[in-house]
């Protein structure tokens, strides 16, 4: 955050799924800018009338857009919020973006208990989550990094299991993968610079009540 | 990499500072401790090393993990500060029990702690701040805050904002819906991570009434001017946090004496890394820093724990922080002032010593070259050294 940017608000918008149903939550409550889209060339898309910016990243991004105060504000998947272990505000539910974190394993090698696993390898984009949950059932485990198909792991002979987002489970049946353990619920999240919050207070809490005022509508509608 | 240009390491989280920045700094420093004493704060130095024990008496093992840890002969453990408001209560508790009061004592000094660093965050930084002893009244809160605005425009900055909670209105608050020990403590821990949509959550499964709930949830938006109060006032149902809005109203009225209330803002959700506070709370934010630069609170019973009772309030800024915040604002940022380069020519060595010596007794930044130079080198030697000005003794 600079100086002169108390102006403005900026907004870092995620690549992938989360931008369209962002950006239309956004354009409902006026907050939008010319050329905002996802394939816009430009890095940076402003609109001077309302005094925005909004930046486009990568997903994984976003936490340290805001939490360095580059970004004012921004929309994030809470299992990437998590895992990135940011300080930055959590202001509101979105209630899009809808997943839930699990473990699955193979069908074939599926063993009696969660803690037989103990040990084992486990392939997943979210090391640190992976390894909170296992800690809190006391398991060790050796955590491979991987970030994308994680169903992979098993299937080549990498990990005994994986860590990963579900939101049908058609990619986990496609793979013969099944959910073993759940982990936590996620949906995309609004969040906030720890400072942006409280030096641009009423812009932001205003653009929250706003939000809120538009979802709650679409919730009665 | 040929072996004479290696760079050797330094630890991690610790820094050098070159001769500009240690100059900036010390700047800072001198116009911080210039407006302590001018308050009436006398300066103390406490050691870097402590035992464990007395540093994590006030405030319990939480930040444990993050302090510097060494053994002493005996093998018991010792750490390095991990900030200033513990050891002055030690000696304040100890070496100056019989000592007047109020209290007033102000530091500069490093403290260490295991971060994941960023720049201005450090392991080892600067701290300067003072401690108030033995005035439980909102006076002494308020002189405190006033000299925190002080010195945060002393050190140069312009525009910040200083954001002001009470930990007892939140206390109150979840008090009055009688909440258990470890509910409250999970409503906390979610306002500490600025997690709301968390706190909302843990307030709907506790199946309040609509208005409690409600209440719950606002606190962490409980934000603005004065106005503020009055919303809160509405929420606060019994003595204690009742007593903790007229303690914020009464400090408020006092820092308009003061004519500093132009920075303030009521935060009522704050809630400060240091679980010793136990009533004011403040921390100041300014535009291109991610961070608080500055904060503190009341801490009444923390002198208790080194067995003198004494109701006390103080508060540190962020050496570092202040000099970035100023680089970033693209302030002017403090130098020191560089005057005379003084060259001569072989015949004049004798007169040139003495002119500098002169000149310096006089207040002037000198430095007298340490051989003859043509007039020339001098010159070339005064650019390159940044002074303002050669002085040749042809």
């Amino acid at each position: 955050m600079n100086a002169e940017n108390m102006e403005y608000l900026t907004i870092a918008l995620p690549k992938g799924k989360l931008f369209k149903l962002s950006s239309e939550l956004f354009g409902k409550i006026g907050f939008t800018a010319e050329g905002l889209t996802e394939k816009s060339r430009k890095l940076v898309i402003t609109n001077e009338e309302k005094k925005l910016r909004f930046i486009i990243t990568k997903t994984a991004d976003v936490p340290t857009y805001v939490e360095y105060g580059a970004a004012d504000i921004g929309i994030i998947g809470k299992d990437v919020l998590m895992e990135s272990g940011k300080d930055v505000y959590e202001l509101l539910d979105m209630g899009f973006g809808k997943c839930h974190l699990m473990m699955a394993v193979p069908k074939a090698q599926k063993r009696a208990k969660l803690t037989d696993y103990a040990h084992t390898r486990v392939a997943t984009k979210f090391p640190h989550i992976a390894e909170r949950f296992f800690n809190a059932q006391g398991m060790q485990m050796e955590y491979i990094k991987l970030n994308g198909s994680i169903e992979l792991g098993p299937i080549v002979g990498l990990s005994e299991s994986i860590v990963d987002i579900v939101e049908t489970g058609t990619t986990l049946k496609e793979n013969d993968l099944e959910e073993i353990a759940y982990i936590m619920d996620a949906t995309a999240r609004l969040i906030s610079n720890r400072v942006s919050f409280k030096m641009k207070f009423e812009r932001i809490h205003g653009m929250v009540k706003a939000l809120r005022a538009v979802m709650e509508q679409e919730a009665n509608a | 990499m040929e072996k004479n240009q290696m760079v050797l390491e330094i630890p991690y989280g610790t820094r050098d500072f070159l001769p500009k920045e240690a100059a900036a700094k010390r700047l800072v420093e001198q116009k911080l401790a210039g407006l302590f004493a001018a308050w009436g704060y006398e300066e103390v130095v406490t050691p870097t090393v402590e035992y464990l024990d007395t540093l994590t008496m006030g405030n319990g093992r939480a930040l444990e993990p993050h302090m510097f840890k060494l053994f002493d002969r005996g093998n018991r453990t010792l750490a390095l500060h991990h900030e200033m408001t513990t050891p002055i209560a030690r000696l304040a508790a100890s070496r100056l029990k019989e000592a007047a009061m109020p209290l007033k004592l102000s530091y500069i000094s490093s403290v260490f702690r295991y971060e994941q660093t960023q720049t201005g965050r450090q392991c080892e930084f600067y701290q300067a701040g003072v401690e108030l002893m033995g005035q439980a009244a909102a006076t002494a809160d308020a002189e405190v805050l006033a000299l925190a605005m002080e010195g945060l425009q002393t050190a140069g900055l312009k525009e910040f904002s200083l954001c002001l909670g009470q930990v007892e209105f939140v206390a109150g608050i979840m008090e009055q819906n009688g909440l258990s020990e470890e509910m409250q403590e999970n409503l906390k821990s979610a306002m500490e991570r600025h997690d709301i949509v968390g706190l909302e959550e843990l307030v709907d499964s506790l199946k309040l009434q609509k208005s409690a709930a409600d209440g719950l949830k606002e606190i962490p938006l409980l934000h603005g001017d004065e106005a503020v109060l009055q919303r809160a006032y509405a929420m606060a149902l019994n003595e204690r946090s009742r007593r903790a809005l007229d303690n914020l109203s009464e400090i408020y009225r006092l820092l308009k004496s003061y004519g500093l209330v132009s920075h303030v803002t009521f935060d009522l959700g704050m809630i400060r890394d240091f679980n010793y506070y136990t009533g004011m709370v403040f921390e100041a934010y300014t535009p291109g820093l991610g961070f608080p630069l500055c904060g503190g609170g009341r801490y009444d019973h923390m002198l208790s724990d080194f067995g003198m009772a004494c109701p006390a309030t103080g508060f540190a800024v962020g050496i570092e922080r202040v000099l970035l915040a100023m680089e970033r604002q693209k302030l002017k940022e403090p130098t020191a002032a560089k005057d005379i380069y003084l060259g001569y020519a072989p015949q004049n060595m004798e007169e040139a010593i003495q002119k500098a010596m002169e000149l310096r007794r006089q207040g002037k930044v000198v430095e007298l070259a340490l051989a003859a130079q043509s007039e020339a080198e001098a010159e070339t030697a005064q650019r390159e050294k940044g002074y303002d000005r050669l002085e040749y003794l042809a």
